[in-house]
């Protein structure tokens, strides 16, 4: 359908009556090429999804074969798969006879079974002030201490990898403002939804504006090709109906800002309008007070994140091999449940890697242990992968940009066969 | 076609008419009026030819030239328009100075500045100090007559970039731009280094608070040879920056009594004899960083780093190399005279090129502010038009890394939509704090009011077969007589000529 309306565009443009109509612009008009002089391939699309406040991440990937889990967590830990104790449905879902998904991660069940789904335990940032706007601000920004460039690691990622591609949805932040990882690119759209992309006003005045642009960037000079694929876009959008959109394989979207931000991403995706990055954020995770285990604030979340990231993964399954999804927290929570029946600030964390070339059906990452001994700081999960390491390998890989040195400055990255390369 | 034609006495009266300050701006006309400065242009004779070389000269030296500069530079020749700017303490720039009054955190002290930011505990303002700043700043490039003056402020904030988004810059970058960019934009370059390495904003953003005997940090000291001074390929070598790190020990930003004060701090120092450059620094505390900045201003390779930035922002991507060459001569010659670089780079290379000046794509601040500008538009500065810039990918003082907001034209070619987006918004009076009159356009026959506005945005009017063309476009497309001005001025906004300067 939107191929149709863009070619029927082309025809349009390519008509004489166009043509006689069209602005012959003075001699004095540029005609500079953009053409970068070399472009390297287009890899992935990434999708980097931030959960804000600290993700319990013990009660998302469960280690229901640490003791000290348990021991640590008298109300708020998620029953072990064979607890005859709990009902089924609040039981953690085995994956490895140790760790186990929370049980409102269900429905992120068939990705783990196809290998797409791929989490790392026991990561995290050096950085141990266990302060969310220091921590969100180096993590964003993939420096390690607060020294070193103020832009953010996917800004540098796109800087410095030419692919060619003008798009003006080459990045895009969904939300009112792009996000501090995106900080550095030029351009980056920060779109509340799709609808953003547009002229404004009202249908008429759209309607005279675009017939005005095509008229005037009906030219063959650089700026006017840019032009025309801007408008492409606009009328490629313009075909797409946010409300209307029948997701692929009967995926079903929460009907919630994320779920709402993803479909868009994959109405993006499916819309081929250049896409190579898109990230999107997830709060509520501070849950110092009432956390809840396999019921309540925290479980209905992460039904929210199960179900978001489940339906990506249905409704992108004939692209799995073009997609990596990241979804980061900016650190761990306490082991030890405070007397709230909440959680403290901690450090290590998790990350948790979506798409068709992850190490997927597999916990991976060097587990460190929950034994008091094992603990770090006031009685945190260790780290044992920097999460830069991750991200490096994801742009190494992925989205083919070997420069982990300027994405990562002042580290030196190692891949640890996270991700595999190639289609 | 001629570059352009003698305009009738009537023709400029229907033009001056078309952009006639809005109804606010013409009640206030006298009290700015009374202040002096320039006189409007005299309506009493003919006009005096405004060829598309001076449009074309003058969109490169202005935020987007105004009739009343273009009557004046037509006037008494560009050359002498040029030698004005340069000495822009003689121009009255009252009216400007008083729609800044509203401002009063530009003033301010640091400690101030932060003080105002924290008046609840626990909660901080990182929003407010910075937003004051972004909206002067708007306010002078449309508004001041000095605009070869704010065109250099703005060269110079990127070449010493600070962005307001790290630690305590969000306030001390107010200080920045009032102590360190504003007074040296047209002075010695040697000045403006030194107090540039002096300022609290540029050591705070560039770590070099965490610089301390024992465990230097690099990043000011690096970054003052790539990208202030030498330029990447300038000759230092990595022992270089090492060694000017260890003079810059102890250079730091007072922290809670007078907060955001510079301060040097000798307990931080490391003391062991360093060499810059070649250049012996015996222990001598703060003079030894001051010596090495010394050598870096008068350094050949800084010459020629600052005499071809300089060239490619009024000359373009490819400037000529015999005039970059001449640039640095005058930089030698005069130790870094900022004047004395520009007059080779402004009289020979964009006047000599005329109207064949090889083009520039406007960054998002020259597009918005020639649009604002050229149409005599009627603004505040205020939030609505940073919404707009932040879109299109230039908020003020908001560029993350040291090297300054791209000034070549590839990275700013792929945004086009924010830009139709303020193009639209701003022809519909769709902008909140922003107006421009276009009452009497409804009295032409929109090919005359067509050529008119064309005139004014892009210095010369649209070929005939074009202007009907996009006439045709618009009337085929719905648009009557009632909403032809507005979309045809959005159109001529959102041109691919308009994106140029």
């Amino acid at each position: 359908m939107s191929l149709t309306r863009t070619n029927a565009r082309r025809e349009f443009l390519q008509s004489a009556a166009v043509l006689a109509g069209a602005v012959a612009w003075p001699s004095w008009m540029p005609r500079l090429s953009f053409a970068p002089a070399q472009a390297a391939p287009r890899g992935d699309t990434l999708v980097v999804v931030f959960l804000r406040g600290a993700a319990d991440t013990l009660n998302i990937v469960v280690p229901h074969g640490e003791a000290a889990y348990y021991d640590r967590r008298p109300t708020l830990g998620i029953p072990r798969p064979d607890d005859q104790h709990a009902p089924q449905k609040l039981r953690a879902i085995n994956l490895d006879g140790f760790f186990g998904l929370h049980p409102n991660l269900a429905p992120l069940m068939p990705a783990w079974q196809a290998g797409h789904l791929a989490p790392i335990h026991a990561c995290g940032a050096p950085d141990e002030s266990r302060s969310h706007f220091r921590a969100m601000e180096l993590m964003e920004r993939g420096v390690g201490d607060e020294r070193g460039p103020a832009s953010g690691w996917i800004g540098r990622h796109l800087a410095t990898l030419n692919t060619g591609n003008h798009s003006p949805l080459r990045a895009v932040g969904l939300g009112q403002l792009p996000q501090r990882s995106l900080s550095g690119a030029v351009p980056v759209s920060a779109l509340r939804s799709i609808a953003d992309f547009h002229l404004g006003g009202n249908a008429q005045a759209v309607g005279q504006m675009q017939a005005a642009l095509t008229s005037l960037y009906a030219g063959s000079e650089p700026l006017s090709v840019v032009g025309q694929e801007t408008l492409g876009i606009l009328d490629t959008l313009q075909t797409l109906d946010p409300l209307g959109y029948a997701p692929a394989h009967s995926a079903r979207y929460p009907d919630s800002d994320f779920g709402l931000g993803l479909r868009q991403v994959a109405m993006l995706v499916k819309a081929e309008v250049g896409l190579e990055v898109a990230a999107i954020d997830v709060g509520g995770w501070d849950t110092h007070f009432a956390q809840g285990g396999s019921e309540g604030q925290m479980a209905n979340l992460l039904a929210n994140l199960g179900q978001g990231l489940a339906a990506l993964h249905a409704d992108l399954f004939d692209y799995a091999n073009r997609l990596t999804v990241v979804t980061m927290s900016e650190f761990g929570r306490r082991v030890q449940e405070n007397g709230s029946l909440g959680t403290d600030h901690g450090h290590g964390s998790l990350m948790l890697l979506m798409g068709g070339h992850v190490a997927g059906g597999q916990v991976n990452g060097k587990w460190p242990g929950l034994r008091p001994e094992q603990l770090v700081g006031p009685g945190d999960l260790a780290v044992t992968t920097d999460y830069r390491d991750v991200l490096a390998e994801v742009c190494l890989k992925r989205l083919n940009n070997p420069a982990m040195g300027d994405i990562f400055p002042g580290y030196a990255a190692t891949p640890r066969g996270f991700l595999t390369a190639g289609v | 076609m001629p570059p352009s034609r003698q305009l009738t006495r009537r023709d400029f009266l229907r033009l001056a008419g078309l952009v006639s300050a809005s109804a606010v701006v013409a009640a206030c006309a006298p009290a700015y009026a009374h202040l002096g400065g320039q006189p409007e242009p005299d309506l009493t004779g003919p006009l005096p030819a405004l060829g598309s070389a001076v449009f074309t000269a003058l969109s490169r030296l202005t935020f987007g030239p105004r009739l009343a500069e273009r009557e004046r530079a037509a006037a008494i020749g560009l050359a002498g328009w040029i030698e004005e700017q340069l000495a822009p303490e003689t121009l009255d720039d009252r009216p400007a100075e008083v729609r800044l009054r509203q401002f009063e955190t530009l003033n301010m002290s640091a400690a101030d500045l932060a003080d105002r930011s924290s008046k609840l505990p626990d909660e901080v303002d990182r929003l407010g100090v910075p937003a004051e700043l972004r909206q002067a700043t708007l306010m002078r490039q449309v508004y001041s007559r000095r605009q070869l003056f704010e065109g250099l402020a703005e060269f110079w904030t990127d070449h010493f970039n600070i962005s307001v988004e790290k630690g305590d810059c969000y306030f001390l970058k107010t200080v920045d731009d009032r102590e360190v960019i504003r007074p040296h934009a047209l002075g010695r370059f040697h000045d403006l280094l030194w107090a540039s390495a002096h300022s609290p904003a540029m050591l705070t953003y560039l770590d070099n608070q965490a610089n301390i005997k024992g465990a230097p940090n690099e990043n000011y000291a690096r970054e003052v040879m790539e990208l202030h001074t030498l330029s990447v390929n300038g000759g230092y070598t990595q022992l270089d920056v090492m060694e000017l790190a260890r003079a810059l020990t102890g250079w730091t930003v007072k922290q809670h009594l007078w907060r955001g004060q510079f301060t040097f701090d000798p307990t931080q120092h490391d003391d062991q004899p360093k060499t810059v450059l070649g250049l012996l620094l015996s222990p001598d505390g703060q003079r030894e960083a001051e010596r090495a900045l010394d050598r870096l201003a008068g350094h050949p390779a800084t010459a020629a780093f600052i005499a071809a930035k300089l060239a490619r922002r009024f000359l373009g991507d490819a400037a000529p190399p015999a005039i970059v060459e001449k640039a640095r001569r005058a930089f030698e010659n005069t130790q870094g005279d900022i004047k004395a670089v520009l007059r080779p780079i402004l009289l020979d290379g964009l006047l000599g090129a005329g109207a064949q000046a090889a083009p520039k794509f406007k960054r998002p601040v020259n597009f918005i502010g020639s649009a604002l500008r050229q149409l005599n538009a009627e603004t505040d500065g205020g939030p609505a038009l940073h919404d707009y810039l932040a879109h299109m990918g230039q908020a003020y003082y908001g560029w993350p890394t040291p090297d300054g907001y791209p000034d070549h034209d590839a990275p700013w070619s792929g945004n086009l939509l924010p830009r139709w987006q303020f193009a639209l918004a701003l022809s519909r009076g769709e902008i909140k704090g922003t107006t421009f009159n276009q009452s009497l356009a409804a009295a032409q026959p929109p090919e005359t009011f067509t050529d008119e506005l064309a005139r004014l945005l892009l210095g010369q009017p649209l070929p005939a077969a074009g202007r009907d063309g996009l006439l045709a476009s618009l009337r085929a497309a719905g648009a009557g007589a009632a909403e032809l001005p507005a979309i045809i001025a959005a159109g001529l906004l959102a041109a691919p000529a308009f994106q140029w300067r």
